[in-house]
């Protein structure tokens, strides 16, 4: 009697595993997978201040696709990251897409915005080759990198080439007053998902693919809204910002390698407005002050890596060598030139998987975190980071 | 200077357009009848090193695709073919 028992319940088991291994190898409509990126490292910085040796291990960010039909997507990006002995958690995108046809795809939700491409496609750690953002990338930046609203993107193929093609609508950024931070008055603040007007920025971007292998990309880019309160003194002043972006990646034999070359112009103009002066500021401006609000900054990134080679660790070595400046309003309390020289060593362990030394000189003229009367300080900064994509 | 800017934009569009729609049999014929192996090779590369097929299984790669195809602004063909063969040599 206890035999039959047993046999009768290995013979639900195989029957129950069988079947679920029946439906494992069957992929049903709904597909859900968790994929992301994370690094850890050490961090070297020598400035005026001193000098700082850490090491860091503090960013993981998942990424969480779900796949429902051949039309439906939906994809979410968490960061976690420790400041301060705190842990900070982000939530750096979180979309639903459709498909509405092979040339045009709509979402909705809080998306990486085609400002470029720096932030939407080489941000994270292990596509980024330097362990930095460029200048105007970031906290302080001029470039948007994320928004909440609603976007068509598309690409089609005309004449042998490629073209692509994004315009959406987003809650857009605010302008900071100076009533909290005297000395940031005139930023744009980009990080602002509860809109402040009823105003909606609208951005997009065209890129291009000249050539049949799409070894080369140029974009153009645009955003524009009204950034001040609805109600305030500057409920009309208004912001522009443009960009420009170049990519050539290609196996050039000749150099038995891969030569990935990678820019990017950001340019931000907001219009006139008056600014009231913090105490700390009124021995040196006048209570209400003005300037002309522009912001520029750009980069230049070239890299090589030997990938023909027959050496299989001289083949995964990457060289890679960037300039970066950014430039914001003169007469402004934030008013700075700066600019950044970074060279970097990468080992690529696997095709994801990447040890990275990096070296950076920066200069700074002015900003508003500075002394008064610092004139250029300088700074560098040394990276050693081991980085992963999953 | 934004309506220069605007114009630039416009016509570096137009300019694109007229590039595209003009575009050569040659090159048009060249694009239709790359493989998927060679779009792979083409394309991930520009952001990234080259996925090797086994890195996921070929359901993910479905899931994958669609991620790709929005994020690095590949056109519904280039993506298919880029699965096929992923999934093909899986």
């Amino acid at each position: 009697m206890i035999m039959k028992k047993v046999l009768l319940l290995l013979l639900a088991v195989l029957l129950l595993g069988g079947n679920m291994m029946a439906q494992e190898s069957k992929p049903g409509k709904t597909q859900f997978m968790v994929r992301g990126y994370g690094f850890a490292g050490l961090n070297y910085l020598n400035n005026a201040d001193g000098t700082d040796v850490s090491y860091v291990g503090s960013a993981f960010a998942p990424i969480f696709m779900f796949k429902q039909g051949d039309r439906f997507f939906f994809e979410a990006e968490l960061e976690f990251v420790l400041e301060k002995n705190q842990l900070e958690i982000g939530l750096e995108y979180a979309n639903l897409m459709y498909v509405l046809n092979k040339y045009l795809m709509v979402r909705a939700g809080k998306f990486l915005l085609p400002f470029g491409t720096f932030m939407e496609r080489l941000h994270p750690s292990w596509i980024n080759r330097l362990s930095s953002k460029p200048l105007g990338f970031g906290h302080d930046g001029i470039a948007p990198s994320s928004g909440i609203g609603v976007e068509l993107r598309g690409s089609a193929p005309i004449g042998g080439t490629t073209i692509n093609y994004s315009l959406y609508m987003t809650n857009g950024p605010t302008l900071k007053d100076g009533s909290v931070e005297p000395d940031e008055a005139g930023m744009l603040n980009f990080e602002n998902y509860i809109d402040n007007n009823i105003n909606k920025a609208v951005g997009g971007r065209v890129g291009f693919f000249p050539l049949h292998n799409n070894s080369m990309e140029i974009g153009a880019s645009f955003f524009t809204g009204k950034p001040g309160d609805k109600g305030s003194v500057y409920e009309d002043v208004t912001s522009f910002l443009w960009a420009l972006d170049f990519s050539y990646v290609q196996q050039i034999s000749a150099l038995k390698g891969v030569l990935d070359i990678k820019a990017q112009y950001n340019h931000s103009q907001v219009s006139d407005a008056f600014y009231t002066a913090g105490e700390e500021e009124r021995d040196t401006l006048p209570d209400s002050y003005t300037f002309n609000n522009l912001s520029s900054a750009y980069y230049g990134q070239i890299s090589y890596r030997p990938s023909m080679l027959e050496s299989k660790f001289l083949k995964n070595l990457e060289l890679i060598a960037r300039y970066s400046q950014l430039s914001t309003p003169e007469g402004s309390l934030w008013e700075a030139e700066t600019n950044e020289l970074s060279f970097g060593l990468n080992y690529w362990i696997t095709w994801r998987q990447v040890i990275k030394v990096n070296y950076s000189f920066i200069n700074t003229e002015g900003g508003h975190d500075a002394p008064e009367g610092a004139g250029n300080q300088k700074s560098n900064t040394l990276f050693v980071h081991w980085a992963i994509g999953f | 200077m934004k309506k220069l800017i605007i114009m630039g934009l416009l016509a570096f569009s137009f300019v694109s357009l007229g590039i595209l729609t003009t575009g050569c049999t040659t090159q048009r014929e060249i694009a239709a009848q790359k493989s998927g192996a060679e779009l792979w090779a083409q394309n991930c590369i520009r952001c990234h090193n080259i996925p090797s097929p086994p890195s996921y299984t070929d359901v993910e790669w479905e899931t994958i695709g669609l991620h790709m195809e929005m994020r690095a602004n590949m056109t519904s063909e280039q993506i298919t073919k880029i699965v096929e063969f992923l999934q093909a040599a899986n």
